[in-house]
């Protein structure tokens, strides 16, 4: 019909259809990841095309896998990822606050109200609701006690695998970012998660993981005569090869003299030789590299009591050589041409030290200074300990945003009802068509609490109903304040006062986790025309290379 | 308009809620019904056929579930189990599969009844905490001195392997190939490196009975020059990782030659080269050189007239042993050598004719720190098997060397935790008791599969089990099943033990893969198979 009007090779969808298959497409998604929210949420088993299994609940990792198609859904896809890059938690409820906005916007549009209106009704409502969260939601942190940050990790596990072992790990966690705290130019404390290195060993229970003081790489001495213990260690940190030198491809010597084929011989092993020897008089007791040893160079080291590990992981390697305050070489010239080492870019730990662990070892760099920390998660398998690792990564990011911006807000639904509340109230004070968007943004936003409820088997309505009813007092009556920080009790199936509770977010995660949610509905609503070409057929061999 | 709107890969199979979970239930059992008959003493063996079209006949759970071709990603997931099992403890890699299916099968009853998962998994860790404190408290310590004792166990452990029959001489090569290899640290730690210090070998042909553990290494090598001497008291070592002959360089190199006489003198460079590199050996006065790479002729003329024995082309890992056991350093550059680097420890180099192929031996070392467990046997396929059994015989004896604590085998201590657990169920409120208890029952199943593969009276065996660990838990604990007959006895008596690390890493494994997986609701496979 229309396409062939227009001469396209392909479909075209325009006005209320493009809407309606957008919607169904993100409430689709919604779908898939909404049973894994809230901490009673499950979790999915996603296999890849090659068969490899991961069961996870993170809803950026399952909407990666879930390799969606419909260009709809893959601005969710990529909403959650946002989510996960900015904050690190909170993928999932993006998805579904996102999803449910533009569920009703759709429904506005189809009672004939133009979508540029809902968009700037929802930008309205979008930016009041920041703006309550900052000014009356958010609790600062020194006003609570200090158990506040183990709650925040706690709430942030809630949700996965290592939920029943929460009280351990949420510690574990909290230990580890505060090993890896610096104050930055500015004088604010940073919390660098990328410093934390996450390790996983098979065996034994998930109560058996440890946090290592230091960083744990996983490598081992090169060679066996080495010392697997070094105090006061001195760390090189080289990016090249220690090996006999050769010369790059397509290089060719050509010697006339055949006396000169056994000096090349000799420099050839000397090069290396004199190298090590420079490395090894700055001082240093331990090499770390990226590239290889050869087996000769592993002499000189073993003679002279030093510590080497080849093919560390750059990255490793680049965290390292900042926790330790050493530099990482790329090679040993110098700008006289010639080659030395400086002693200035070896690090110093306390100790390094070669560790076993199930049935690997691992090299253990101690730092007294407390820069960096590692965590080693044991666990049944692999696809447990991959989730795992998702899990304490998400709550570390979790953690360090609620350090790093010194607010936090109730969880459990609190925020959305109040939001709810107080958006409906904003939405009163409208006398434009703006104010059904926004109330329904505020309809929306019900759907956290809703959905956590849902999760848990309860009966969602009537516990709803009764958290707005709190939400209301406590914004009508000003001695009931406290009725603010209400949220749900999902085992109970109560209401309760989630700060009491320790149930904790960042106010840092809700307030982008709104921020995105809107914009990406926003997108998605701006949509009326939908145009899918008929991707090229692969041409048959005959007509290789003419050109229609 | 109707039209449909895909949102997902439509290739991709998914499945949800109810059907996900069935499937993975349905998967789990199959696999364990797979290796269910390779518990117990009366364990019948599995003969794969791999692709490449080799057989391998065992009943080691690890073993065969590590060639099975599995596709449903919960299948794969107990695979991965046997494996973390064997990584870590070498033991019991069929028990745990087959605990953690019997576990998640315990559960299905209750998602029928729609139970949350969340209550089921919360209920299976607080039985697990309670589980391992119960292992610990019926565990007993075991004296290491006392070999007998230790024998027994580790006897017990492989006596459902092929090797049964030959039991008692296998686990002596094994306890005696730990101790070989145990060494402490400074601070106390202890360290036993079975995967690089004992080494198997297997030569076919002799009888099983041959099987020894040599307190040092054996090499399938034989000198390099047949006029090199083949027996040496107290040698004294040299160990090489360079060739003995002449070698390129690394860069590419070319040579103009214009005129003759530099075409002999290039030629005699490469004389003088080998010739000097075997004066800075001989100046050392060594008795026998190891090299890692080639020796050529010339090199070899000049060790022979200085009588010095030489082999060539040893392994890496090989030349480490003997690094060793001799106290000798590697040396990558002969002009490097020097006095310390020579190694004195070992009694005794000799080269024996076994069948027909020459093996060197080092033996009568001063400080054995590695050994080679010497295996005989009719076939090859005999020995793999032997070997998979010796390996896990190795492990045991590791387990008790660093953990000397054991628990009473034969089910008698799943049957003791899975009494314990059901009396304690009675304590718990609200809806964690039903699926406390279907675990502790569920631990039944290893008593109840060694009655089946012994071909027992399950049924009538099990309830009189579980009535001798009612009447008095704290007594009877060690009462379990003799595996062979069928009968109820003391596991005191019998002699029968596990190693209390091997028991607890089953639990642990066992019932956390099992949450891991009752936490799953939703499976979407992308396979484009």
């Amino acid at each position: 019909m229309s396409n062939k009007v227009l001469m396209i090779d392909g479909d075209r969808i325009s006005g209320q259809d493009v809407r309606n298959q957008n919607v169904t497409a993100v409430t689709a998604i919604a779908n898939i990841v909404k049973t894994s929210f809230g901490p009673i949420g499950l979790d999915k088993m996603l296999v890849d095309n090659i068969g490899d299994v991961t069961i996870t609940n993170d809803g950026a990792t399952i909407l990666k896998m879930l390799e969606v198609e419909h260009p709809a859904a893959k601005v969710l896809v990529q909403l959650a990822d946002l989510q996960d890059q900015e904050v690190g938690d909170g993928t999932t409820s993006v998805v579904i606050l996102a999803a449910e906005l533009l569920k009703r916007a759709n429904e506005l549009v189809q009672r004939k109200i133009h979508p540029t209106v809902i968009i700037s009704g929802y930008r309205i409502a979008c930016q009041e609701a920041i703006k309550y969260i900052n000014e009356e939601l958010a609790i600062k942190v020194d006003t609570l006690p200090k158990d506040f940050i183990v709650n925040t990790a706690k709430t942030s596990m809630s949700s996965k695998t290592i939920n029943d072992d929460s009280d351990f790990f949420s510690k574990m966690v909290v230990e580890a970012i505060n090993r890896v705290k610096t104050i930055d130019y500015k004088g604010d404390a940073k919390y660098p998660v990328n410093s934390i290195n996450i390790l996983k060993a098979h065996g034994k229970s998930a109560k058996e993981s440890i946090l290592v003081e230091g960083y744990a790489l996983n490598c081992t001495v090169a060679a066996e005569g080495m010392p697997k213990r070094v105090q006061n260690a001195k760390i090189a940190f080289l990016d090249f090869n220690l090996a006999k030198t050769k010369m790059k491809l397509g290089q060719k010597v050509v010697v006339t003299n055949v006396n000169d084929l056994e000096a090349i011989r000799d420099r050839e092993n000397d090069i290396i030789k004199e190298r090590i020897q420079l490395i090894i008089k700055s001082g240093a007791n331990v090499v770390l590299t990226t590239k290889g040893i050869d087996d000769l160079c592993l002499k000189y080291f073993v003679e002279a009591g030093c510590m080497a590990v080849r093919r560390c992981k750059k990255e490793d390697l680049k965290r390292i050589a900042k926790a330790c305050g050493g530099t990482v070489l790329i090679t040993l010239a110098n700008l006289d041409g010639e080659e030395s080492f400086d002693p200035t870019a070896l690090g110093t730990a306390d100790q390094v030290s070669q560790d076993r662990v199930a049935d690997d070892e691992l090299i253990v760099v101690k730092n007294s200074n407390k820069k960096a920390a590692s965590i080693i998660l044991r666990g049944a398998n692999s696809l447990m300990l991959d989730e795992m690792e998702r899990s304490i990564h998400d709550s570390l990011c979790i953690v360090k945003r609620a350090l790093e911006s010194g607010t936090i807000v109730p969880g459990g639904g609190a925020v959305e009802s109040a939001l709810s509340i107080y958006l409906d109230n904003v939405a009163a004070t409208m006398g434009s068509r703006k104010q059904l968007a926004i109330s329904e943004f505020a309809e929306s936003l019900l759907v956290i609490p809703k959905q956590l409820a849902v999760n848990a088997a309860l009966d969602a309505t009537d516990l709803v109903a009764k958290l707005r009813s709190y939400h209301h007092v406590a914004q009508t009556d000003s001695t009931k304040k406290s009725y603010a920080h209400s949220g749900l009790d999902l085992f109970a199936g109560k209401v309760k006062n989630n700060v009491e509770a320790g149930v904790l977010e960042p106010a840092v995660a809700k307030v982008k986790c709104i921020k995105f949610a809107t914009e990406a509905a926003i997108t998605i609503l701006r949509i009326d025309d939908m145009i899918t070409l008929t991707p090229k057929q692969a041409q048959g061999d005959d007509h290789a290379g003419h050109g229609h | 308009m109707n039209s449909p709107v895909y949102v997902l890969n439509t290739a991709a199979k998914r499945e949800n809620q109810r059907e996900a979970q069935q499937g993975i239930f349905l998967a789990v059992k199959a696999i364990s019904s797979i290796i269910k008959t390779c518990l117990g003493p009366k364990a019948m063996l599995k003969m794969i056929l791999d692709p490449m079209g080799t057989t391998i006949c065992t009943n080691d759970g690890n073993a065969i579930l590590r060639e099975i071709d599995v596709t449903h990603p919960a299948a794969k997931s107990m695979i991965e189990l046997s494996r973390a099992q064997d990584e870590n403890v070498g033991d019991g890699t069929t028990s745990v599969v087959i605990l953690a299916s019997e576990i998640l099968n315990s559960s299905e009853q209750f998602l029928e009844k729609k139970i949350h998962p969340h209550y089921i998994i919360k209920a299976f860790r607080m039985a697990l905490d309670n589980a391992i404190d119960i292992v610990d408290q019926y565990s007993v310590p075991i004296d290491l001195n006392k070999k007998d004792e230790v024998l027994k166990v580790i006897q017990s452990c492989i006596g459902t392997k092929f090797i049964g029959k030959w039991g008692s001489l296998m686990c002596n090569l094994a306890l005696d190939a730990v101790l070989t290899v145990h060494i402490q640290d400074e601070d106390g730690r202890s360290e036993i490196d079975i995967k690089r210090y004992a080494k198997v070998e297997k030569i076919p042909g002799g009888d099983i009975s041959d099987c020894r553990v040599i307190k040092g290494v054996m090499l399938n090598k034989d000198v390099t020059h047949p006029k090199m001497r083949r027996v040496i008291k107290n040698p004294r070592i040299i160990l090489l990782d360079c060739s003995l002959e002449y070698k390129k360089g690394e860069s590419d190199t070319m040579v103009d030659i214009t005129n003759e006489d530099d075409f002999a003198a290039l030629l005699k460079i490469e004389e003088e080269y080998v010739q000097r590199i075997c004066e800075d050996i001989i100046k050392l006065k060594p008795d026998l050189v190891f090299t890692e790479k080639g020796v050529s002729d010339l090199a070899q003329h000049f060790f022979v007239k200085k009588g010095i024995t030489c082999l060539r082309r040893l392994k890496k890992s090989e030349n480490n042993r003997i690094a060793r056991i001799s106290g000798a350093t590697i040396v990558s550059r002969t002009d490097e050598l020097q006095e310390s680097d020579v190694g004195t420890g070992c009694g005794l180099f000799e080269i024996r004719k076994i069948g027909d192929e020459y093996f060197t031996f080092l033996e009568e070392c001063k400080e054995p720190k590695a050994c080679t467990i010497l295996l005989r046997g009719a076939s090859k396929d005999i020995l793999n098997e032997i070997e998979r059994n010796l390996t896990d015989a190795l492990n045991v004896a590791r387990n008790i060397v660093l953990d000397p604590r054991l628990v009473p085998g034969g089910g008698a201590i799943e049957m003791a935790v899975s009494q314990a657990l059901s009396e304690k169920s009675k304590s718990i409120e609200g809806l964690y008791q039903l699926p406390y208890k279907a675990l502790a029952q569920s631990l039944e199943v290893i008593p109840r599969i060694l009655g089946q593969n012994c071909g027992a009276n399950t049924v009538k065996l099990l309830t009189e089990l579980r009535a001798k660990h009612a009447s008095n838990p704290t007594e009877n604990y060690t009462f379990g099943i003799d595996g062979d007959k069928g009968t109820i006895v003391d596991m005191k008596d019998l002699g029968v033990w596990d190693t209390h690390s091997v028991k607890i890493q089953t639990l642990k494994t066992s019932i956390e893969n099992a949450c891991t997986l009752l936490r799953v609701d939703h499976i979407s496979s992308t396979s484009n198979i």
